[in-house]
């Protein structure tokens, strides 16, 4: 399933098991995505939370 | 019977449990916490009566699990134990209460005190934020200079209780590793030395230490299954140090991540956690 980077453009390819909530970055420029929602072999993506300070273990 | 891992950043750790229960017979299921609404008190329909809790912010895992246990639900670890293990001096407090060796640590609530603080403690010492993960703002502390300038930059924090209040641990001199156990229940599903990469003195693996299976001796089982005892129980990551003195505890995980020690043992540890979950989901 391949979708637009929003941030620089490239082609962002994910993977086919795919699943909701799984993460993707662009390979040209690092940006991280979020799987939103997987319909009909379409993959709709949201930008990745940012690592926050009470992330962890 | 039907569990819901509740997830915030789906990792690897959350699909193998996914895996695992369902391989073990339950109706598992992926939520992501960041799409739920409550209206309070009642159950979501999506839950059903057992979760694990696998949100990687803190905040977010705390609320939703209390949350969750208002609506009567059994939540793997328990709002207590979360609570315990999220913040470094409720851990301290439950290691030194269990009489679990543990480093020797100091509490001070403004810069001036935390001046006294360490010189009571002795330099070096270790700084360390009362929340937060993979080692972030650990600090060891040489000399009274620098201790000045970081209260300085500790000031000029957003977040209050990491603005004016210090807690302040023994620099415990041990080789470039530490250990870091898995339990659940009462049972050690893993463990494995976290030895610190090249140029840096922290053992975490999220700043690139490498897990190595160990074998700990009975002295060391007993002290890690005090040590999550001693914060209530459940699926914890037990951390430990081997200074020649012996054994101390320093930490204890509730969010536990296993990639690393999964890459160096052979126990299938998400089979071996769902296997607590079901006894649990099934008391």
């Amino acid at each position: 399933m391949n979708t637009s980077c929003t941030e620089c453009g490239a082609t962002l390819a994910v993977p086919s098991d795919a699943i909701v909530g799984e993460l993707v970055s662009c390979k040209d420029c690092s940006q991280e995505y979020e799987v939103a929602e997987i319909s009909n072999g379409n993959v709709l993506l949201k930008p990745a939370e940012q690592v926050g300070e009470d992330w962890g273990e | 019977m039907k569990v819901s891992i509740t997830f915030d950043r789906l990792r690897w750790e959350e699909k193998a449990l996914s895996e695992a229960a369902e391989a073990a017979g339950l109706e598992a299921s992926l939520v992501d916490s960041k799409g739920l609404v409550f209206e309070v008190p009642k159950k979501h329909p999506d839950l059903g009566e057992v979760v694990l809790q696998r949100c990687i912010s803190h905040y977010r895992s705390s609320i939703l699990t209390l949350m969750l246990e208002g609506a009567g639900l059994k939540v793997i670890n328990s709002y207590n134990v979360a609570e315990t293990c999220s913040n470094k001096l409720a851990t301290s407090i439950a290691l030194a209460k269990a009489k679990v060796p543990t480093p020797r640590t100091f509490l001070a609530l403004t810069s001036e005190a935390a001046e006294e603080a360490a010189d009571r403690l002795g330099y070096p010492f270790v700084l360390k934020p009362f929340t937060g993960s993979w080692g972030r703002m650990v600090t060891v502390v040489q000399d009274r200079n620098t201790l000045q300038s970081l209260t300085e930059y500790k000031e000029e924090l957003a977040n209050p209780q990491e603005q004016h209040m210090y807690y302040l641990q023994e620099f415990v001199r041990r080789p470039p590793r530490d250990i870091r156990a898995i339990v659940a229940g009462e049972n050690i599903v893993a463990c494995v030395h976290r030895i610190a990469p090249p140029g840096e003195w922290r053992t975490n693996v999220a700043r690139g230490a490498v897990s190595k299976a160990f074998k700990p001796d009975a002295e060391l089982k007993e002290i890690i299954l005090k040590a999550a005892e001693a914060v209530g129980g459940g699926i914890l990551g037990v951390d430990a140090m081997e200074p020649e003195s012996g054994y101390l505890v320093h930490e204890v995980n509730n969010t536990v991540e296993f990639k690393g020690a999964q890459s160096a043992v052979d126990t299938d540890i998400p089979t071996q956690l769902i296997k607590y979950v079901s006894q649990v989901a099934r008391r």
